[in-house]
């Protein structure tokens, strides 16, 4: 059920991506609002996905990678569709459905079944999942920040060679795409932030001490220090947009590798 | 019946004699036009690229003589005449072809901007107006409704007007990469020129509500700053300016840069590095080139914004091919109806020869027969129905053939079989046509 699921709304974000592309290739903006309908009823049924996972195996296995990625993909789509109206960034659809799609696929293939991760998991209390949940939430956000701010370089690249600046080459608006980036920072750094304190509280359960100097602990550490410096400059320091662009995708490249590619290669 | 079109437009006329000529109430010229007995219909477009009287006639001599003598008396009002004789600026097209150039209007492919979209409210204006005074009969009313359509499909299923090709236009949609909308943008215009003018309009357009004009002279700033509701300052004001700027489009003369590093850089820092747009239209440059440089700052030239409008004016030229097939395609579908007009006539005196023979008949068989009231009827509708059954096919055949050239043979050849020019013929088309349509019958 949880497979199918999963499936059924990786096939949803793969639509609206589709669509989404077509109508910024046509240019057809009613195609962009119509994809949003469809990334929320990827969302929908991704939300009936974890549902079901808590159905079969009590609680969403959130520790495992894949799922903590799919969940990420979840909640960035919902973020998304929060702003979308309201901060005026609906031809943002075109990055964030692929996104969505992207993750839901890769974290599909190693999807874990439920009831033998529940046989196995270890007692980590409330602090687990809080640390998951708040840290993936995190991650999803500043992930968004950052793909906004490669798409904003090379928009700006592109606007300023005055290459190919006719309508048929088009990515969303330069203050669209600006402004997702800031607003998805100031959300995911607070949540990032709470999820290394839960992730503090969490070890200290499991191992009596709150800091064990695990590689994890250490680079997620150095990660948090790297976006803070990202935070200040942009918020405190009235960082311009490109730098602002630039300093979103290396604290995205960073807290990538240090997060979830130490997991992987772990 | 014939259609005839007679006008001038900015190929064949100048702009002093198609400003002596426009109106801006077409309704007293059309109602001074329908009071002469050569024209049937009327309408009469009325624009500052063109004026044209497209006029349904029984005469097309006549009509063409009273057309001229409308251009010449009642438009251009006896306006002392500039050398060149006002006849020698009309153009007339004769039935097929001013049905295609009525289409091609409507689709603005006779337009000076290919692809334009006013000249199509323009039209629907004047179609009203025509409308309202009782101007336009059923083929007129015919032919504007298809000239819509085929306006519509030309829009639909060709790239005619997508991308601008006017410098304001070009700037415009440029900044629509840079910013996503114009509701809390500022716009800044340095100069007030008409390209100042020009762009005011195309950002007033746009969306964008906050607009500053600032020249050397302040009162030329205000003339424009009335008219489009923006606020006028002199250049000692432009550092402040700059700073709220999210758009600056600059045309001004000098032999001097007058947007420097130093200043944008400043107006840059105050505006906490908010990206500002900026047009440089001006000849010779208004911007310093290594202004292009700073971050946040996109800075495009006259030559920039002309080779967009370059390509975009080259591919509406090849839009214009497709553009013109639909007109060719939708011409000839109105061709047919217009000419399948031609057999109301015939049919109708066909119909009401046959049912003269037949009311005839049954009433001096009913005569000589005792019958009841039911069974009088059962006779009429069995009579009836026998000669439905038996034009039915002989009518359609007449109707499909009057859509083509040769269809005229069979009409005559029914004429002489039914012996119809024996008698007078029945009332002909136009004003009652809409009710013989050919398509309703």
């Amino acid at each position: 059920m949880v497979s199918q699921l999963h499936q059924l709304t990786a096939a949803i974000y793969l639509i609206a991506a589709i669509v989404a592309s077509v109508g910024l290739a046509l240019p057809a903006p009613r195609l962009a609002r119509f994809s949003l309908l469809l990334l929320g009823a990827g969302a929908v049924a991704h939300g009936f996905c974890f549902g079901a996972m808590h159905v079969d195996g009590a609680t969403p296995a959130l520790t495992e990678l894949p799922v903590a990625v799919s969940f990420m993909a979840w909640i960035g789509a919902i973020f998304y569709l929060v702003l979308a109206q309201r901060a005026r960034l609906v031809s943002l659809v075109v990055l964030v459905a692929p996104m969505a799609f992207v993750s839901v696929f890769v974290a599909g293939l190693r999807l874990p079944d439920p009831s033998a991760i529940e046989a196995a998991s270890t007692p980590g209390g409330s602090w687990e999942h809080a640390h998951v949940l708040l840290a993936s939430s995190g991650l999803a956000l500043l992930g968004i920040s950052g793909v906004a701010g490669m798409f904003y370089l090379i928009e700006h690249r592109r606007l300023k060679s005055k290459r190919r600046i006719g309508p048929r080459f088009r990515l969303p608006s330069l203050e669209a795409l600006d402004r997702l980036n800031s607003i998805a920072l100031a959300i995911g750094f607070p949540l990032l932030t709470l999820g290394v304190v839960t992730g503090m509280f969490w070890v200290e359960k499991t191992h009596g001490r709150v800091w064990d100097g695990s590689p994890h602990e250490v680079w997620s550490a150095i990660a948090w220090l790297v976006y803070a410096v990202v935070v200040t400059l942009r918020f405190a320091h009235g960082q311009g947009a490109r730098q602002a662009a630039v300093s979103a995708v290396c604290g995205f490249v960073f807290l990538f590798f240090a997060v979830i590619g130490l997991e992987f290669f772990a | 019946m014939k259609i005839i079109l007679i006008g001038l437009n900015h190929r064949s006329a100048p702009l002093e004699v198609r400003e002596r000529l426009a109106v801006d109430d077409v309704v007293p010229p059309l109602r001074k036009l329908l009071a002469s007995d050569e024209i049937d219909e009327a309408v009469l477009i009325s624009t500052c690229n063109r004026v044209e009287v497209v006029a349904l006639t029984r005469s097309v001599e006549a009509a063409r003589f009273r057309l001229r003598s409308f251009f010449s008396r009642d438009l251009d009002g006896g306006s002392p005449d500039d050398g060149s004789r006002l006849d020698d600026h009309l153009y007339e097209y004769n039935d097929v072809e001013a049905m295609r150039h009525v289409l091609r209007v409507s689709s603005a492919l006779d337009s000076m901007v290919v692809g334009e979209a006013q000249i199509l409210g323009q039209m629907k204006d004047a179609y009203r107006a025509a409308v309202e005074c009782n101007a336009s009969g059923p083929i007129l009313n015919r032919l504007f409704q298809h000239a819509f359509t085929t306006a519509k499909r030309v829009r639909s299923e060709t790239r005619i007007a997508e991308r601008p090709v006017s410098v304001a236009r070009v700037a415009v949609d440029l900044a629509r990469q840079i910013f996503e909308d114009f509701v809390d943008k500022r716009a800044v215009l340095i100069g007030a020129g008409e390209m100042i003018e020009a762009a005011l309009s195309a950002l007033r357009s746009a969306g964008i509500e906050s607009v500053a004009v600032a020249n050397r002279t302040p009162e030329r700033a205000a003339e424009l700053a009335v008219r489009f509701e923006a606020t006028a300052h002199g250049l000692d004001e432009l550092p402040r300016l700059l700073s709220e700027a999210d758009v600056v489009l600059s045309c001004i003369g000098g032999d001097r840069p007058i947007l420097t590093c130093e200043l944008i850089e400043a107006a840059l820092r105050r505006r906490q590095h908010r990206p500002i747009f900026l047009i440089d239209i001006g000849v010779p440059r208004n911007a310093e080139p290594e202004v292009g440089a700073l971050d946040n700052v996109f800075l495009y030239d006259i030559d920039d914004l002309s080779a967009v409008s370059d390509q975009n004016a080259e591919q509406r030229r090849r839009e214009s091919v497709r553009a013109e097939a639909v007109v060719a395609e939708e011409q000839q579908r109105f061709d047919g109806w217009f000419t399948a007009l031609r057999a109301v006539p015939t049919i109708k005196h066909l119909r009401s020869r046959v049912e003269e023979i037949r009311r005839s008949e049954v009433d001096k068989a009913l005569a000589k027969l005792e019958m009841s009231e039911s069974e009088r009827e059962q006779v009429e509708s069995l009579t009836r129905s026998i000669v439905n059954k038996i034009l039915h096919a002989p009518l359609s055949r007449l109707r499909r053939e009057a859509e083509r050239e040769e269809g005229m043979a069979y009409l005559e050849t029914a004429r002489v079989l039914f012996g119809l020019d024996d008698e007078p013929e029945a009332p002909s088309a136009s004003r009652t046509a809409a009710s013989d349509d050919p398509e309703n019958e």
